[in-house]
């Protein structure tokens, strides 16, 4: 096993599944999944109803809940293709540019603490990037190529200023989260449980930057990265004893030589407070070998990470544990979708979407009566997700009306303004104004939820819940403030309502995306009704114990 | 893969002991007793951590290694202890007097002398890399799977938010204490009675059934085992905001040293897993004698009570005690009677659970500048203090999907120093 190649689980692309232009990917990726299974149709869940794919979708694409008016239109809705174009819709909003922002933040920088790039225009970049939808390998480009000189690519150098260019950080990240290979335990040995992790591998990918350091310019004290023309990698394993020395290369991929030094091999020398410039750079050969077509491994973990993004597990599974042991869950539809993000070049709104629109990705989280669950690995019924933190944040503000009625408020103070400087206010309805105001409004709160329910470092997708998460959510004042009526807010229209059957409908609208059925609004009358009720108390405890509930905390 | 083997051989005796005596009590048809015992000696199995964390970096020649009369050794001197032979820093009087029940190493060399790094390397084990901390991994391991108690909790009068359990997971994490404050939120809103908080706890159920049913279990029941948990810790409002004994209090010391470990002592009694006390400032660049003469005067006493206490109360067997730094200081004073960062030839004290008491592991030179005998670093402490406690560190954590050596695999663990 050892002498395996890494990427030598490729399967030939193409040959299993040919490409086949007439069938839409998200048609090709539902055949995959029930491929060599006849009775996958049978076992499977069915489809999850409008308001369930609503919610799921608009939580995965924009990072928030829908809110109630938005429920009552989709369900009234009665366009057959209203799926599609609730997901094209979506996939164009500035919320979208915004939750790819928070995945990709949370992904490439772990919540670590800032550095050398403030987060803020790293935010920007990554939210402007996604606006765009620019291609992952341009992207990638940026980020591996970027040397925080100029100021306009500087917030991309992020990944690898903050990051120190420490190799123990910056060679495994980039092994964890472009390659999907954590090479960590490869640094000092070949890994000592993982068969195809070899301590080249790790050195491979270090000997790119070996030659790189942070560069402190004493005028503007910016940090940079500076680079010099010489300096070899070999490396010792502490259990054999062996040396060995490598060039900088991709896994397995061909060692990219250095060309004949020139004479001069500076195009800035080295000097003290200089920052030097190779004229072959080392550096520069990341971006290009890892977007390269030849490097498999790049393709596979973004749609894997995708994957696992919308569907709430990888085809490999942890996302950085890619090796012949622990192969995909399922062969070909990895390759129907690396392929097809390769004649797509590179488009992840377009796999995103394709996704989301498939089968695989509308079925409901139920078990079908009477059916045994599925294994998780076979995609046959919805998994539960939990909400990302800042999924948690904007949903609850949502759910509580926080969100509309800050908006509301956004916008009269701008009306306001404009009318003052007799100026239209044509920007309040624009929804990227909108985005923008509300999130600088909003923001400290998500910070909260962050700081609550997030972790600083590797991201792993299994769930956990902590003690303090809970206590927060039972007892802290922050989301208890927004169970007090005011305004137009959640508590404040339930107080409006007369009966029982309105108020049950208008909270299962709102936090639960839903209509509630005809035991849940009894369930809601005997809380109300009860010989203990207070009123004062009941509607916000009533909204609160929705929130906190298990249907809440996960995108199902 | 196993797992809390042998801890002590007096550890099972005692079980064993109070186990029969147990039973003997239900023959005679006195359940109280009987119960005690039992509950005794499941507090006799369970395997309990105290760190105390003295931060900024203690000097080892001002309090396990001390060279008096040296070119670096400083105006202090040696003092006996209990265990004949072994000297410490007479700024350690009342410790000294209970050498007996620890064990010293003085040829640690991290070949690190920055604060976090050193930190990192202490607690993790690893010079680099994403890995749980001591504390997170006794939550993971030895934890009882009731406990009224989250497994590893850090008592500290300020300081960083440390991600402690990296992929074992949040329910392993630190919980921290600012000082002897409980932890937030353990009351219920304002405005809120007991029957409404009752009424909401149990509308929630009745929203969850609802959702559960035909649906995957295992996410939905690591989120109800956090409320649980959550709902234990308001349980022990009472408990973390009782104010300290005055006559415990006395003795350990007006201090927040003193009140830090008071609470230590009643959440250890209480069958906390790990808990870690911190000990503010010993980052001494200047006047580091004045410095250590004070903070040290404050640690001596307070220590001393509290692991004599441990001792005493029978916890001691299965607790592991640990006091250690990021490192140790400079050998050579300073131009402002400072000693600066040292990583090269230090020392750390511990003893209880699985450690073989009043022993001395390794040495440095005459002058202190270097490690002259058995040079160890983190990575076989932390091989020690786990292996001590029954872990065998050298076998791989099993989370899902990954395994992943839980020691470093290329130390060992000190093996004359585990009993």
């Amino acid at each position: 096993m050892r002498k395996l190649l890494c990427c030598a689980a490729l399967f030939v692309v193409g040959a299993a599944f040919p490409a086949n232009a007439a069938t839409p990917l998200h048609e090709r990726i539902d055949s995959a999944v029930g491929v060599g299974n006849e009775q996958f149709e049978k076992t499977a869940s069915t489809l999850a109803d409008d308001a369930t794919f609503l919610r799921r979708v608009t939580l995965d694409l924009t990072g928030t809940i829908p809110t109630s008016d938005e429920v009552r239109v989709f369900l009234a809705d009665e366009s057959a293709d209203k799926r599609t174009q609730l997901v094209d819709r979506l996939l164009d909003s500035p919320e979208h540019a915004r939750r790819m922002q928070y995945v990709f933040d949370t992904m490439l920088m772990e919540r670590g603490p800032d550095k050398h790039v403030p987060a803020a225009e790293w935010q920007t970049y990554l939210r402007d990037s996604f606006s765009e939808n620019k291609p992952w390998d341009v992207l990638v480009t940026e980020i591996l190529t970027a040397d925080g000189t100029d100021e306009k690519t500087r917030p991309a150098a992020k990944f690898l200023l903050d990051r120190e260019l420490k190799a123990e950080e910056v060679t495994r990240d980039l092994g964890r989260l472009f390659l999907g290979r954590d090479l960590q335990c490869a640094q000092c040995h070949d890994h000592p449980n993982v068969n195809d992790y070899l301590q080249r591998h790790y050195y491979g990918l270090n000997a790119f930057l070996s030659r790189s350091y942070l560069f402190k310019n004493p005028k503007t004290k910016k940090t940079t990265i500076g680079e010099k023309a010489e300096g070899l990698v070999s490396f010792t394993s502490v259990f054999t004893q062996e040396e060995g020395k490598t060039a900088p290369r991709m896994l397995d991929l061909p060692e990219i030589a250095d060309p004949e030094m020139p004479k001069e091999p500076y195009k800035v020398k080295p000097a003290k407070n200089v920052r030097s410039v190779p004229v072959y750079s080392r550096r520069l050969q990341l971006a290009d070998a890892m977007t390269n077509p030849s490097n498999v491994a790049f393709q596979q973990n973004i749609v894997n990470r995708l994957w696992a993004l919308m569907m709430g597990r990888g085809l490999v599974e942890p996302l950085d544990m890619w090796h012949s042991d622990n192969p995909p869950s399922n062969p070909q539809l990895l390759a129907v979708l690396t392929e097809s993000l390769q004649e797509n070049d590179y488009d992840l709104q377009l796999m995103l979407r394709e996704m989301a629109l498939s089968k695989t990705y509308q079925r409901s989280s139920h078990v079908a009566d009477g059916a045994e669950p599925a294994a998780e690995t076979s995609f046959g019924v919805g998994l539960l997700k939990p909400l990302s933190s800042e999924q948690l944040a904007w949903s609850m503000m949502q759910a509580t009306g926080l969100t509309a009625n800050t908006l509301a408020g956004l916008k009269a103070k701008q009306i306001k303004a404009d009318a003052k400087k007799k100026k239209e206010s044509p920007k309040t309805e624009d929804p990227a104004w909108q985005e923008e105001a509300l999130h600088a409004a909003l923001n400290r709160n998500v910070t909260t939820f962050v700081k609550t329910f997030g972790t600083v470092g590797a991201q792993s997708s299994q769930f956990d819940a902590s003690a303090n998460q809970a206590l927060f959510l039972r007892n802290d004042p922050l989301v208890q403030s927004w169970l007090v009526p005011s305004g137009n807010n959640l508590t404040a229209r339930l107080k409006q309502l007369k009966t029982t059957p309105e108020i049950a409908e208008e909270l299962y609208l709102s936090v639960f995306s839903r209509l509630p059925e005809k035991a849940e609004t009894e369930q809601v009358a005997a809380f109300l009704n009860s010989p203990q009720a207070h009123t004062d108390q009941d509607l916000q405890q009533l909204v609160w114990a929705a929130l906190s509930s298990d249907e809440f905390r996960f995108n199902h | 893969m196993r797992r809390n083997q042998g801890c002590h051989q007096s550890d099972h005796r005692v079980a064993r002991r109070q186990f029969l005596a147990g039973a003997a009590g239900g023959v005679v048809g006195l359940s109280l007793p009987g119960s005690l015992a039992a509950a005794e000696k499941i507090k006799g199995q369970h395997k309990r951590v105290l760190q105390v964390y003295l931060q900024g970096g203690v000097s080892q020649l001002e309090s396990w290694d001390p060279k008096p009369g040296t070119e670096f050794g400083g105006p202090f001197r040696a003092i006996p202890t209990s265990v004949p032979g072994m000297h410490i820093s007479e700024l350690l009087p009342y410790t000294a007097q209970y050498m007996h029940l620890l064990s010293i190493v003085r040829s640690i060399n991290l070949k690190i002398n920055d604060h976090q790094q050193g930190r990192l390397f202490m607690e993790k084990g690893r010079r680099a890399g994403e890995f749980p901390y001591v504390g997170s991994i006794a939550s993971k391991y030895l934890a009882p799977p009731n406990s009224e108690l989250p497994g590893y909790i850090h008592i500290s009068t300020r300081g960083l938010n440390d991600s402690t359990a990296a992929f074992l997971g949040a329910q392993h994490s630190q919980l921290k204490f600012e000082g002897v404050k409980p932890p937030k939120n353990l009351a219920v809103p304002q405005g809120l009675d007991q029957t409404a908080d009752a009424r909401r706890i149990q509308l929630r159920q009745q929203f969850n059934q609802q959702f559960r049913r035909g649906r995957s279990k295992s996410l939905t029941e690591s989120f109800d085992a956090s409320f649980e948990q959550a709902a234990k810790l308001m349980g022990r409002k009472s408990f973390f905001e009782k104010a300290p004994d005055g006559k415990d209090l006395e003795r350990y010391g007006k201090h927040d040293f003193g009140r830090n470990c008071l609470l230590a002592r009643a959440l250890l009694e209480n069958d906390a897993t790990c808990v870690k006390v911190t000990h503010h400032g010993y980052d001494s660049h200047a006047e580091n004698f004045n410095f250590h003469l004070e903070q040290l005067g404050e640690f001596d006493k307070t220590f001393a009570m509290l692991l004599s206490d441990l001792h005493e109360r029978g916890l001691l067997e299965s607790t592991l005690v640990m006091v250690y730094s990021e490192f140790g200081r400079t050998p050579k004073i300073n131009v402002r009677y400072g000693r600066d960062h040292w990583g090269t030839a230090w020392s750390i004290a511990l003893g209880g659970c699985g450690i073989q008491p009043g022993a001395i592991i390794g040495k440095t030179n005459d002058k202190g500048t270097a490690v002259a005998e058995r040079e160890v670093d983190a990575g076989h402490l932390f091989h020690t203090y786990l292996q001590a406690l029954g872990i065998d560190s050298t076998n791989d954590h099993d989370i899902a999907g990954r395994s992943i050596p839980i020691g470093d695999p290329t130390a060992q663990p000190i093996k004359e120093l585990l009993a």
